[in-house]
């Protein structure tokens, strides 16, 4: 077997989301890349998902290339090592009242944790996603709590509170509203957002990104909502509007890969779940993607 | 009401949301799902535009399709300044179609190159996109400095813009998304900053707005 | 470094710099944000937020400072000093926040820098009068341009010849020259920037930019003919400097001691209202340090006393710090020494700027009111929220028109500004009443001024349910009397000491014969700057900083006049 471009052993023994279900429908065959490796995918007679890893022409079938295979959350997940560990829980996609939509899939010029970074972030909300996430002068980050699991490995970022002029469809007037931030995977994060519709429940919305290259990435998002009265339509434009706001930012990053030494930028207090994001990746090793601290 | 089949990523579609922002004009905006749903490929999308593109208007009936016609017909129609798309003038229409062309060159080159850095187009040769883009970009450029040497702010001469710097400006302003850097192009980046501050701009996902212009500072008081 | 790196290149023409726009330049790899300021001031700085990393190439110029697109964060003209974090609004930024910038210089119609750039610029003489021709890119490394360049001409008389400093002359046989300079952007990309010595104008002009556009992208062309056919170099890879130790935890409050570490010129002196004198002091050489809207400096006065004065300059306003000065009755030599033994053209000694009433923008609406020679802080900040279109309003208290200082700086303002004089103090209570009168979601007060004037103020709002949070002021001067007849005990809990401080002396004399760095500046309870966080220990509060709210959660103590209730305090330092 030809070795493989990403030498790092804790990124290469992850699983990836790839494709959502829906895109795989038949049994044409669909090339993708994950961490460098190029990789195809298709619907089986069987009617099952199967992918594989190829150089050169991907061929028709799996042959002895055969990647594992894991449906979750609408998508499928694959991987180019051997996980210790499965995929990660939300627990909410199961519940039954809730409308699990793939928002969209984007491909960006960016690594992929300068992406979970972003998503953990709120100060931008009223310069990047003006009037929709945010409005200035409102512009305060309030002090939040960061804690790291040890038990089930995964950074929790909560009691955040950012104040957005279009809280609810109902309210005239701005309020804050409260964000819940896990990130349970090197390169996914789902966040909680108080809904509107249903007080003490959360919309979720989750990011999974599938590393290219380490510097450019597919990111796939997942939206699991108690909204009843939009369309799947808006509900995805919506999420795309936002997406397409971030993506400049993502893009115009130097350096692109996200730099681990605590001196390479300047953090603030708002920024502590970037601070624990960054900690945690140094503790597991991770190379791809970022700039391992200097020694 | 004028009806706009819209997305609000495509570059195209934003054209006519400027146009009509610019002229104060209300309109409906029937969004698409573009994608992932591939709408505008869709039977029903298909029998409005036979090619199953976007952007397209429906304006009490008549049904336009192709983003430069659309806006020729919309400043015709609506713009009672006669500015935006000069009717009196062979020379300026002359000039502004020629500018249409030039933007329709545009999205063939740095829109195809987006789609396929940003939505897995990969059927498009991205570097032959990006190549073209820049290609077009160097010239653009060149117009653009000996504008400005001329005291011009526009693609096309007068005081006022018109279609042809809207035809322009999206896919330009957008095309760091599908890997073409403009920093060779400095002419390119003073005009942006021009054209976001002609008033009644708005921006798209992507699109960041200017500051305000320099203003003369206000006088003291006695 | 290379001695690449200690050359000057030109990087842009002049004209690419217009007000309001940030031009994206690289040299060696080397990505650089250059603006000009409101003020003409050109500043070339590294192209990346120190926060996040973004382009700061796509942010926004703002005349006087510089505002990254991702999370609002404002750097100074000048000195590149960060000014505002609109993610912690009530705080003051670190000083030490400052981006990376570069030797620039403005000179024969071209932008010169270099990272280490130094000495002087190549010699241009016979470009006095030059035209600057239009810049051509070319994706070729810099040694390949400028060979091809030897041969670059237009008309059969020209010659071409190679300068020591790496430029090239061609000559045409009536005199007319050019000089070409290749700037190398990238180790594959160069750009040719040329000056004629034909100082044409009007059509002529046009026809020679037009004439050398065209043959320098003909020449253009057969270079990267040439260059596509070999293989590109490897990029440049530009070494990313580290930011300052301190940085890399969440920013504390002020960490210097009281230091007299600038030297200044007094640029200017003038009386700007009946008893108040304006000094303009000016570094004597380098730059002064970023201040921010309600920063005051320490002044060392010639006779040995120091005193602190607000700054009133308003953003971008960098290469001087204005304050004002009023003569005090009973001055003990302070404004006394100002007013009549300091002069045009004397150096003092200053502290950088410190923040103890940092101005939030956060607000929906904010009100400043102003009494005396108390207005100077507030100038400073309302001249930041005016320049950033927020809304205020600016009520400045006085006790006639000869008595309105700062009447330019304030003029920048007008629409906002309310004058009230000659007022009673039952009539300035009454009309406080009227301006106090509605406290609301997200609005702010900011108040300075004299202590009876500032009592009231703070009452009034407190009585029209205005929350501790959003009152902010600051006094001048502690005018009550500080007992300092106690002894007590502090444990020092991070330096795991425990001192005794005895009657007569006070916390900071105390950790100072101790060796405790602690900064100070007024040392009579007013500015803040000796804040100390409290473990535990009841406070006496002796101070007129800390609010009633603070005073009451005991929290935090002025080390310079407060003392312990209890035996002992345990101190966070």
């Amino acid at each position: 077997m030809p070795e493989l471009k990403c030498k790092d052993p804790v990124a290469v023994n992850l699983w990836y989301a790839i494709a959502p279900l829906e895109d795989v429908k038949d049994a044409r065959v669909q090339r993708s890349v994950l961490l460098e490796q190029p990789i195809a995918y298709t619907r089986n007679d069987a009617g099952d998902v199967v992918v594989w890893a190829y150089e050169g022409r991907p061929g028709d079938a799996p042959g002895d290339r055969a990647l594992p295979v894991k449906e979750r959350f609408g998508y499928f997940w694959t991987t180019l090592g051997m996980p210790e560990r499965d995929i990660f829980p939300i627990p909410e996609y199961e519940e039954e009242d809730r409308r699990n939509i793939h928002a969209a899939s984007f491909g960006v010029n960016a690594s992929a944790p300068r992406l979970v970074e972003n998503f953990l972030d709120m100060g931008h909300f009223p310069f990047v996603h003006t009037d929709i996430l945010g409005a200035e002068p409102h512009t305060e980050v309030k002090e939040y709590f960061v804690e790291v699991s040890e038990e089930r490995d995964e950074i929790l970022a909560s009691n955040c509170k950012f104040w957005q002029p279009m809280a609810a469809a109902s309210s005239s007037g701005g309020a804050d509203v409260d964000y819940i931030y896990r990130v349970p995977h090197p390169f996914c994060s789902v966040l909680y957002k108080s809904s509107p519709l249903d007080d003490g429940r959360n919309d979720v919305i989750a990011i999974f990104i599938q590393p290219f290259n380490q510097e450019q990435v597919r990111v796939h998002m997942l939206l699991s909502l108690l909204d009843d009265n939009s369309d799947d339509t808006q509900i995805r434009l919506f999420q795309q509007t936002i997406f397409g706001q971030d993506k400049p930012i993502l893009e115009n990053q130097y350096p692109k890969r996200l730099p681990l030494d605590p001196r390479a930028e300047t953090p603030i207090r708002a920024d502590k779940s970037a601070i624990a994001y960054r900690r945690w990746l140094s503790g597991k090793g991770v190379a791809y993607g970022v700039i391992p601290p200097s020694a | 009401m004028l009806k706009l089949y819209d997305y609000e990523l495509s570059g195209n579609c934003y054209k006519l949301r400027l146009l009509l922002s610019f002229l104060g004009v209300q309109y409906r905006s029937e969004l698409i799902d573009f994608y992932p749903g591939n709408q505008h490929k869709s039977p029903d999308f298909r029998q409005i535009n036979p090619l199953g593109q976007l952007p397209v208007i429906d304006d009490n009936g008549l049904v336009l399709r192709d983003a430069q016609a659309i806006l020729v017909y919309l400043a015709s129609k609506y713009d009672p300044s006669n500015r935006w798309y000069p009717r009196e003038s062979p020379e300026l229409l002359g000039q502004i179609s020629q500018w249409l062309a030039f933007a329709d060159a545009i999205t063939a080159t740095a829109s195809a190159a987006r789609l396929h850095d940003g939505l897995f187009y990969s059927e498009i040769d991205v570097e032959a996109a990006r190549a073209g883009a820049h290609r077009l970009f160097r010239v653009l450029d060149e117009h653009l400095f000996f504008a400005e040497e001329e005291g011009q702010d526009w693609i096309c001469p007068g005081e006022h813009p018109t279609i042809a710097d809207i035809a322009c400006f999206p896919y330009t302003v957008l095309s760091e998304e599908g890997g073409i850097s403009r920093i060779d192009y400095p002419a390119i980046r003073r005009w942006s900053d021009r054209f976001k501050r002609i008033p009644g701009f708005v921006v798209m996902s992507g699109v960041f707005p200017a500051g305000p212009a320099a203003t003369d500072r206000r006088q003291a008081v006695a | 470094m290379s001695d690449l790196h200690r050359k000057w290149y030109p990087i842009a023409s002049s004209s690419d710099l217009p007000k309001r726009h940030v031009y994206q330049a690289q040299l060696l790899g080397r990505e650089f944000a250059v603006w000009r300021a409101d003020d003409g001031y050109v500043n070339v700085w590294e192209n990346r937020c120190l926060h996040r990393g973004v382009r700061l190439s796509i942010g926004i110029n703002n005349g006087s400072d510089l505002k990254c697109q991702y999370h609002g964060w404002r750097y100074a003209n000048r000195t590149a000093g960060c000014t505002y974090i609109p993610a912690h609004p009530a705080d003051a930024p670190a000083r030490t926040i400052c981006n990376n910038t570069y030797p620039a210089q403005e000179a024969h119609g071209l932008v010169w820098a270099g990272e280490q750039a130094s000495g002087d610029l190549p010699p241009l003489d016979g470009f006095e009068a030059a035209t600057v021709l239009r810049p051509v890119p070319v994706l070729a490394p810099m040694e390949m341009v400028v060979e091809a360049l030897l041969a670059y001409g237009w008309d059969d008389s020209c010659s071409g010849r190679a300068n020591a400093d790496g430029s090239v002359t061609v000559t045409a046989a009536d005199g007319a020259e050019v000089r070409l300079f290749v700037q190398p952007m990238d180790s594959n990309r160069s750009a040719i920037r040329g000056v004629s010595n034909q100082p044409v104008k009007g059509a002529d002009r046009i026809r020679l930019l037009k004439r050398h556009s065209w043959l320098m992208q003909e020449l253009r062309s057969q270079i990267e003919a040439c260059a596509s056919s070999q293989e590109a170099p490897p990029p440049y890879q530009p070494v990313i400097a580290r930011v300052s130790e301190d940085l890399v935890d969440i920013p504390a409050i002020g960490t210097e001691m009281r230091k007299a570490e600038l030297r200044v010129q007094v640029a200017g002196k003038e009386m700007t209202a009946e008893g108040i004198v304006s000094l303009r002091l000016e570094p004597v050489k380098g730059s002064l340090p970023t201040f921010q809207p309600g920063a005051h400096i320490d002044v060392h006065l010639p006779n040995g006393l120091v005193r602190q004065y607000s700054i009133t300059n308003g953003p971008g306003e960098t290469d001087h710090y204005r304050i004002g000065v009023k003569r005090e009755p009973n001055s003990k030599g302070g404004s006394a020494a100002i007013h009549d033994a300091v002069k045009a053209g004397d150096v003092l000694a200053i502290s950088a700027p410190r923040n103890n009433f940092p101005l939030r923008r956060n607000a929906e609406h904010t009100i400043f009111v102003a009494g005396g020679i108390g207005v100077t802080p507030l100038i400073s900040m309302a001249r930041a929220l005016n320049a950033q279109g927020l809304s205020f309003e600016f009520h400045y208290f006085v006790q006639s028109d000869d008595h309105v200082a700062f009447k330019p700086q304030i003029g920048e303002y007008e629409q906002a500004l309310i004058l009230h004089k000659a007022l009673t103090p039952e009539a300035t209570g009454a009309r406080l009443t009227e301006i106090l009168a509605e406290p609301g979601f997200a609005r702010h007060v900011y108040i300075c001024g004299p202590g009876p004037m500032l009592e009231a103020a703070r009452a009034i709002a407190a009585e029209q349910g205005w929350s501790d949070e959003t009152v902010h002021f600051e006094y001048f001067a502690n005018t009550a009397e500080v007992d300092d007849s106690t002894a007590f005990e502090v444990d020092l809990a991070r330096s795991a000491m425990t001192l005794k401080v005895p009657a007569g002396k006070t916390i900071l004399e105390v950790l100072r014969e101790n060796g405790i760095d602690m900064p100070s500046s007024c040392e009579q309870g007013a500015c803040g700057t000796c804040r100390c966080g409290v473990i535990e220990g009841a406070v006496k509060h002796q101070d007129v900083y800390l609010s009633d709210a603070e005073k009451a959660e005991g929290k935090s103590i002025m080390t310079c006049v407060s003392r312990a209730v209890s035996d002992r305090l345990i101190l966070d330092i």
